[in-house]
């Protein structure tokens, strides 16, 4: 391995690494406040490329307007999903509202296939095509989806130490009952705790569409690979979901250098030594 | 007396009324051929054009008077991208509809789980299935219109030959397509004074083939060929391009449709690939066979059907309908028959090439019947 070509992996994995943390942070939003694992966070996502073609292809908007109604969108579904499938059912056991998630999960993706059962794509946003560091090269939206991510993490930080609102939500993720009895409704944090994970995903699918393309059947290998990304970091981890996405998307890369065309296997492998290993996570103590 | 007479008249009435039952009957009895095609699930892209293009075909047969006088009637079988789906619906077709005949599926791993059953029950089938197993060993009920994947990398070895490029480099996917093309270039390129220096795989799901690309871009490879259908295939045209790298791409000969121009974008452009002559129809001289076929076949396509922008698949249908139709108008329905009559037909010019089935080969279809095309001006443009 070339020092050249390290780099290359280590950009290519970060890249990669970003998104997983994305996905990883809104299963960690609703965990936290619900004690749901939702696994229909990847369908957020490829309902935000999904939108957002439709936006920029179909509606032809210009790039800001569609990401706005794509955003709009996206988080209707996931405000709409907690009132019709969660709330009704919130007196039920965990494993009951997990299992409604998955359901949730098939029905948004059979939703979009019964619109269109291809791959899309739409043009990289602006900015240069592609960026060369070194002998590294990487396509200039990966520098968008990079930055993207950035933005939110910090943005998603202030939120929850900085608003009324956010220190609810991890009121909420230290003890429900007690959160409750101090005078928060948990019924609407959870509602906000959905919305907001449907924006992340949101996000993540508009940013990194251009990339890796789009279709009906793409959210839930998002979704895995996100699920991998949070029990690596630590179940209800913040910095542990961003920096388990991170690893995740290192490891997978240089892994593929070892073992070409194992990309998955290495992933769940992972998943399985954390949990076999540390099933608290890296960066949980016990 | 007169209670003969209205018996008489009654049993007259009958009898005409039986006679004209009987006649009707015999007019109208139609030739059912099983449509298995997957309508939904990854391969949903590939069945439902197929099945449109079936149904325009029979449409357009019937209005020519069917078979010998009988209407063709399609009986379709949602596979759902599913192998076992593919076996239950082929069941139900045999032993519930009665077909006399089947064509499809379209995916190779759904041809071989219903190859035994077929087989079984002696059903003469035609697949729309890229895969070569179906026919390699030859079976005796199964044929198939795509060309094999071993024809399709012999043409590209013989385009390297010319080239003379003697060094390449292989990705390709971890499916059963990508598989068979792995094994069939290293069998195949050897001939053809070809050698293999760098051979990386990738997962079907994956979105990043940077890793791969990298270990090949620093070895001396003159070319690089790709193995994969479907989105992973403009993946890796854009880390290409990503990287910069110099030597030609050539992909398979399943990319060739207007969804890997609008995939790949930019970096379709120079991409070489063996593709069938329908892509460039346009292009070819006017001597040949084909071409005036191609162009009526995709007007029929475009602009009668409106089934979409024309792709390779749809064609593959079309050969399988034409093969069965065209078999059961010399030789009637009798299965045992029919099946004889495909595996007899000669110089039968279709959408994918002109067919020269034998006992051997239950394909037809040789290494002339491919072109190799280029992208050039974001259009496919013939090569050679």
């Amino acid at each position: 391995m070339f020092p050249d070509q390290i780099l290359q992996f280590l950009l290519s994995g970060l890249t990669i690494g970003s998104i997983y943390a994305l996905i990883a942070l809104g299963f960690t939003i609703i965990y936290n406040t619900t004690g749901i694992i939702n696994f229909a966070q990847g369908e957020f996502v490829m309902l935000g490329g999904m939108f957002m073609v439709g936006c920029t292809r179909l509606l032809h908007l210009p790039l800001p307007v569609g990401m706005l109604v794509t955003i709009m969108a996206v988080m209707l579904v996931g405000a709409l999903i907690e009132r019709l499938a969660i709330k009704p059912a919130r007196n039920k056991s965990i494993v009951t509202l997990i299992i409604i998630t998955i359901g949730v999960s098939i029905a948004l993706k059979a939703a979009v296939a019964f619109f269109s059962k291809d791959s899309f794509t739409y043009p990289p946003f602006p900015g240069p095509e592609h960026v060369s560091i070194g002998n590294a090269s990487l396509p200039g939206q990966s520098l968008w989806i990079m930055g993207t991510a950035g933005c939110i993490m910090a943005a998603l930080w202030l939120f929850f130490h900085f608003t009324i609102r956010g220190k609810a939500m991890r009121a909420c993720a230290i003890n429900r009952e007690a959160a409750n009895i101090v005078g928060i409704d948990v019924e609407k944090m959870s509602l906000l705790s959905f919305g907001l994970s449907a924006l992340i995903g949101a996000i993540a699918g508009i940013v990194v569409t251009p990339t890796t393309q789009m279709a009906w059947y793409r959210g839930t290998e998002l979704g895995m690979k996100g699920f991998c990304a949070v029990i690596l970091g630590g179940l209800g981890s913040s910095p542990g979901a961003v920096i388990g996405g991170l690893l995740l998307g290192l490891l997978e890369t240089f892994g593929n250098y070892l073992f070409s065309g194992y990309r998955d296997a290495i992933a769940f492998s992972i998943f399985l030594l954390v949990i076999f290993i540390r099933p608290q996570g890296i960066l949980r103590r016990k | 007396m007169k209670k003969l007479f209205t018996t008489l008249v009654a049993a007259a009435v009958c009898l005409l009324f039986c006679a004209g039952a009987v006649q009707a009957k015999e007019a109208a009895v139609p030739v059912k051929i099983g449509c298995l095609f997957d309508l939904q699930g990854p391969a949903g892209h590939i069945g439902t054009p197929s099945k449109l293009v079936a149904e325009m075909l029979a449409e357009r047969l019937n209005k020519a008077g069917g078979i010998n006088g009988r209407p063709i009637q399609l009986v379709m079988g949602d596979t759902e991208s599913n192998p076992g789906k593919a076996v239950i619906e082929a069941k139900r077709l045999v032993e519930n509809e009665q077909v006399d005949a089947i064509i499809g599926p379209t995916r190779t791993d759904s041809g071989m789980a219903i190859i035994n059953y077929i087989e079984k029950m002696g059903i003469p089938t035609v697949g729309c299935i890229g895969g070569t197993p179906v026919v390699v060993p030859v079976r005796k009920w199964m044929f198939k219109s795509p060309q094999k994947s071993v024809t399709a990398v012999e043409r590209i070895c013989q385009y390297l030959q010319k080239k003379a490029i003697k060094k390449i480099a292989v990705i390709t996917a971890t499916d059963k397509f990508g598989q068979e093309g792995e094994e069939a270039l290293k069998a195949l390129t050897g001939k053809y004074g070809i050698t293999i220096v760098a051979q990386e795989k990738f997962e079907v799901s994956d979105v990043d083939m940077t890793v791969q690309l990298t270990k090949i871009k620093s070895t001396d490879a003159q070319a690089l060929v790709c193995w994969t259908i479907g989105p992973p295939g403009s993946l890796v045209a854009k880390n290409v391009k990503q990287l910069g790298f110099t030597i030609p791409l050539i992909q398979c000969h399943g990319l060739p449709d207007p969804k890997y121009l609008e995939l790949a974008g930019d970096a379709a452009e120079g991409n070489i690939m063996p593709a069938t002559k329908l892509m460039v129809a346009s292009q070819l001289p006017d001597s040949d066979p084909q071409k005036k076929l191609l162009l009526e076949y995709t007007n029929l396509y475009e602009n009668v059907g409106k089934i979409g922008k024309i792709t390779t698949h749809g064609g593959y249908a079309w050969d399988a309908l034409m093969l069965v139709t065209d078999a059961m108008k010399k030789a009637g329905t009798d299965k045992e028959k029919v099946r004889d009559a495909i595996e007899k037909t000669k110089g039968y010019v279709g959408v994918s090439g002109i067919y020269n089935m034998t006992p051997e080969d239950h394909c037809g279809l040789g290494v002339d019947s491919m072109v190799m095309i280029t992208v050039k001006g974001g259009k496919f443009t013939l090569l050679e």
